[in-house]
């Protein structure tokens, strides 16, 4: 029996908590090499990019449009004021903010009713289905809507048939359409992942405790899929809030958003240094909306 | 698993939830198969049915602007989903086998932005940096910018595929004499192929996709086949874009198909 | 015993994960050539930790670890001459059977015409026979089992580590893979270092065996001196059922319980030491009357208070009023008379069967 060996290994052999932190940040150092190439490019052209937005909005307007780094000033920032300008951000919030509620109604509803279904097949059917729209070209599918909508368009010609609506196209209705047609599909896929791990044994559980399913649904499935909810409303509000494509095709010049408003600008307004305000504005809600996705603790795209 | 069924029972919430479900197919699908049933139809006017016929195709293989800009598509298309693949695989590997290095937080959180950030942003982002920096606008500086969005979602997709591997395979490999490379190569990668396939279709879809980002950074002559169907669909409706529409449609089933194809062999 | 001669030689190792949680507390430990020695203790003392230096997967915060007396140091896992079989199996799934098992040998650069071979010898070592090209999600859980110590063996290790191998297995196939094992132990002679959290796992299988809590090591020894001569609480009870009874030692080989009665008992405290009685509960034996009771045993009297039928055997719960309670165990044979609660009873013991621990 030897618990102790009497030749005990003498000081230098014996590893020591140098070694151990040595191999530790070796493998650390491993880790970083991995990130290395994307680390590199993203803080190249992505980073860099994003901070320089915010350097061309202080800059001034030369002759050309193009700007000019001298002269620093706030006049891009200062026309968010504008009432012109208000209207349009109030414009694109409002169109937003709306868009998240209806596909976050709509979605949770299908994306529950997808992952309830009894058979593992079937909602792997029911999934692949979502998944081919969503992975269909965007800009398709928002002209369908244009064909569907304008004078001689099905959805026109079955609204004059009732009587209830006329010529869509070109209204701000055609763009909500456009918007929750384009982006329904995003919110649908992190609300299936968050609602298919739910442990159905707690919703029962809670059955038991609450009665009633209404009651239940509130305070057990839908804190479950929390997760869910924050990282699909983040990838729809963010992308609408500067949607262009869809406004662009559907809307018309009553109905434009930030999108379209940032994009003139650059084109035939040649104003960089206000563009580059308004995208410094969107940069912010983004940088916002990350923050509050990572404090939420939700990871599930 | 047992209790999903009393989810699902008959009830009246059941029968208005399907009653949703297939509404919402009803309004995913139909817009889609409008423009292909009148790809095929002979009339030139866009909403009139003129019996079947392959015209517009027969136009489109005409149709020379097209052509190149289909060609310039895919070289941009090609380029930026390999590199995008290398990265962002490198990158998924970063974040989920290594994780204690310094910045990883940080690195975790940019990598998370592209996916997020609305396309106009990106645009003006890019478009003021190359300017800045003296990049001529072409298919590289298209290539660049596809790189820069498409590197997340290749890691996203890597990564929840690494998040299923236990990392008991890697150790067992490295258990059995297998050097750094050795187990990379023989026992990891293989394992997460299926997600490093499926992360390069999405890229490779969503570098096809692209109008508003590539329209910002693009040069003369560069124009890719969805900027050009863009100003096509601006000016006016045409049955010859169904005809485009339709095609596209068709290479996006064709990926989602192969895609769904790989992981589940991915599985098995 | 020298410590070039031993197969593992785990000196004053401890490793901490972070700055609170110590995993493994300064521990002692040599392993010897052809052993097989198991690593027991309860979930989250150490023994994975431990088993996971030895295999180089993780590195000892301090101390040093030896492999026939080579100081393994920072050396990586793939260049340590030791094999693991991993408590998932950690199979590869892409791979077949035969892929799998030749793995260690392909990384090793062996011929190829070597690699058929001695693949072939393993999976005829482990019953596999025309399995080869199965891959794993097509084998049960022994057979599985199977794979990942063939393709531990196969490379010839001079010690093989298994962390509780038998772990996902239903109990017949345990016993049966646990003969088996054994067996492949002795015959390829290589060293065994086996962690289980399974006490009768432990005792069956093994030549000696460590038992670990806390991160630390609290006993080494032969199996049956651990079940037999436990050197501290701890160990009395986790390994096998044990009964506690409070006293003192009134001289050598005698203690007095708390309620006054005086027994013979194994004792190596002086007199007046405040110690714990234990017992094991098949090395009593209960009796109605006294003149029933063999000469020159103690002899306690109590009442039964609880019976519990366990099929091969039956436990009574005995009260000994001030002195406490214990269990006794009773084959289930016709001979044997049955107790009811309430009986009063006789208990019996040799003063051999009874250790005065010192708390
Ligand atoms: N990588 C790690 N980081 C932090 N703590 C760890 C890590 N690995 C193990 N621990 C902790 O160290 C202690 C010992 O863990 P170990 O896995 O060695 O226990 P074990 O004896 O094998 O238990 P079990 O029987 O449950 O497998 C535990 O408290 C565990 O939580
Ligand atoms: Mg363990």
């Amino acid at each position: 029996m030897t618990l102790t060996d009497e030749r005990k290994p003498s000081e230098e052999e014996a590893a020591n908590p140098e070694l151990e932190r040595g191999a530790e940040r070796r493998e650390a150092w491993r880790g970083f090499l991995h990130a290395v190439p994307a680390y590199a490019y993203l803080i190249v052209f992505f980073v860099l990019p994003l901070v320089i937005v915010f350097v061309f909005s202080f800059a001034s307007r030369g002759r050309t449009g193009r700007p000019l780094l001298e002269d620093w000033n706030v006049d891009g920032w200062a026309r968010l004021t504008d009432p012109l300008v208000r209207t349009i951000v109030g414009r694109s919030l409002l169109v937003a903010v709306m868009n998240t509620v209806f596909c976050l109604v709509i979605g949770y509803a299908f994306a529950y009713w997808i992952a309830t279904r009894r058979k593992q097949s079937t909602r792997t059917l029911l999934l692949i289905l979502v998944l081919i729209p969503f992975w269909s070209n965007f800009l398709v599918r928002t002209y369908a809507w244009r064909m569907l909508l304008d004078s001689d368009g099905y959805i026109t010609q079955l609204g004059e048939f009732t009587g209830l609506w006329g010529r869509t196209l070109f209204t701000l209705p055609a763009v909500f359409l456009g918007l929750l047609y384009g982006y329904l599909p995003f919110m649908v896929l992190p609300l299936y992942a968050a609602i298919e791990r739910i442990d159905w044994s707690l919703v029962e559980a809670g059955r038991d405790l609450y009665a009633s399913g209404v009651k239940a649904f509130l305070r057990i499935t839908l804190p479950l899929s929390r997760p869910g909810i924050i990282a699909g409303s983040i990838l729809v509000f963010v992308p609408s809030l500067g949607a262009y494509v869809t406004p662009d095709i559907l809307g018309g010049a009553k109905t434009t958003l930030l999108g379209n408003f940032i994009v003139t600008q650059f084109g035939a307004a040649r104003n960089w240094p206000f563009g580059s305000a308004l995208s410094g504005a969107i940069l912010i809600v983004m940088l916002l909306a990350t923050i509050l996705y990572f404090r939420t603790g939700g990871r599930t795209v | 698993m047992t209790s999903r069924h009393a989810a699902s029972g008959r009830t009246r919430t059941d029968r208005w939830l399907s009653l949703n479900g297939w509404f919402v197919f009803a309004f995913l699908y139909l817009p889609i198969l409008v423009v292909i049933v009148f790809s095929f139809s002979g009339a030139a006017n866009v909403g009139t049915w003129g019996g079947f016929s392959l015209r517009w195709y027969r136009r489109l293989a005409g149709n020379e602007q097209l052509l190149a800009s289909l060609e310039n598509s895919l070289w941009v298309a090609l380029y930026s989903t390999i590199v995008a693949t290398v990265f962002g695989t490198a990158a998924a590997l970063a974040l989920d086998r290594y994780r204690r290095w310094a910045s990883r937080g940080t690195f975790d959180a940019i990598l998370y932005l592209p996916v997020i950030i609305p396309d106009v942003t990106m645009a003006v982002m890019l478009l003021l940096w190359f300017t800045q920096i003296g990049l001529p606008l072409g298919r590289a500086s298209i290539i660049l910018a596809h790189i820069a969005f498409n590197i997340s979602f290749v890691a996203i997709v890597v990564r929840a595929r690494l998040a299923h591997m236990d990392s008991s395979m890697e150790e067992a490999a490295a258990d059995l004499y297998a050097t750094r490379w050795q187990t990379f190569r023989r026992v990891t990668l293989p394992l997460i192929m299926p997600g490093v396939l499926g992360g390069a279709l999405l890229a490779l879809t969503l570098s096809l996709d692209d109008v508003v980002i590539t329209s910002f950074v693009q040069g003369p002559g560069s124009t890719t086949l969805p900027v050009h169907v863009f100003g096509l669909i601006r000016r006016s409706v045409t049955p010859e874009i169904n005809a485009v529409s339709t095609l596209m449609v068709t290479a996006s089933m064709i990926l989602v198909f192969s895609s769904l194809a790989i992981q589940r062999r991915g599985e098995n | 015993m020298t410590a070039s001669t031993a197969a593992v030689g785990i000196h004053g190792v401890t490793k901490r994960f972070g700055e609170d949680v110590v995993a493994v507390d300064d521990i002692d430990l040599e392993i010897q050539d052809g052993e097989f020695f198991s690593l027991l203790g309860p979930s989250g003392c150490g023994k994975t930790t431990t088993l996971r230096m030895i295999a180089g997967l993780e590195y000892p915060t301090a101390g040093s670890i030896r492999i026939f007396g080579e100081e393994m140091g920072l050396r990586p896992p793939n260049k340590r001459p030791i094999n693991t079989v991993f408590q998932s199996y950690a199979l590869f799934p892409h791979m077949n059977v035969e892929d799998n098992i030749g793995f260690g040998l392909r990384m090793q650069k062996v011929e190829k015409a070597e690699v058929s071979s001695r693949v072939g010898e393993a999976i005829d070592l482990v019953r596999l026979t025309g399995l080869n090209s199965r891959r794993p999600g097509e084998l049960s859980g022994g057979q599985q089992q199977r794979v990942a110590l063939a393709r531990a063996l196969v490379n010839r290790p001079k010690v093989l580590l298994l962390d509780e191998p038998l772990g996902a297995l239903d109990l017949k196939l345990r016993q049966t893979m646990q003969l088996e094992l054994k067996d492949i132990q002795s015959n390829v002679g290589i060293t065994f270092v086996y962690v289980t959290h399974d006490q009768e796992e432990a005792l069956t299988m093994s030549d000696r065996i460590g038992v670990m809590n806390h991160g630390q090591l609290v006993q080494v020894g032969r199996s049956e001196d651990i079940y037999e001569f436990p050197s501290n609480m701890f160990v009395a009870g986790f390994v096998g059922e044990m009964s506690f009874l409070p006293g003192e030692v009134v001289e050598t080989g005698s203690v007095r319980l708390a309620g006054g009665e005086v027994v013979r008992a194994r004792t190596d405290s002086s007199p007046g030491t405040s110690i714990t009685l234990i017992l094991r509960p098949e090395k009593l034996h209960l009796y109605g009357e006294v003149s029933e009771v063999p000469p020159g045993r103690n002899v306690l009297n109590g009442s039964v208070s609880r019976r519990t039928f366990y099929g091969n055997s039956l436990s009574y719960e005995v009260e000994l009023g001030a002195s406490g309670s214990f269990d006794v165990q009773v084959e289930n044979v016709p001979s044997q008379t049955r107790w009811d609660v309430g009986d009063k009873v006789v208990i019996d013991f040799h003063h051999e069967a009874a250790s005065a621990l010192a708390e």
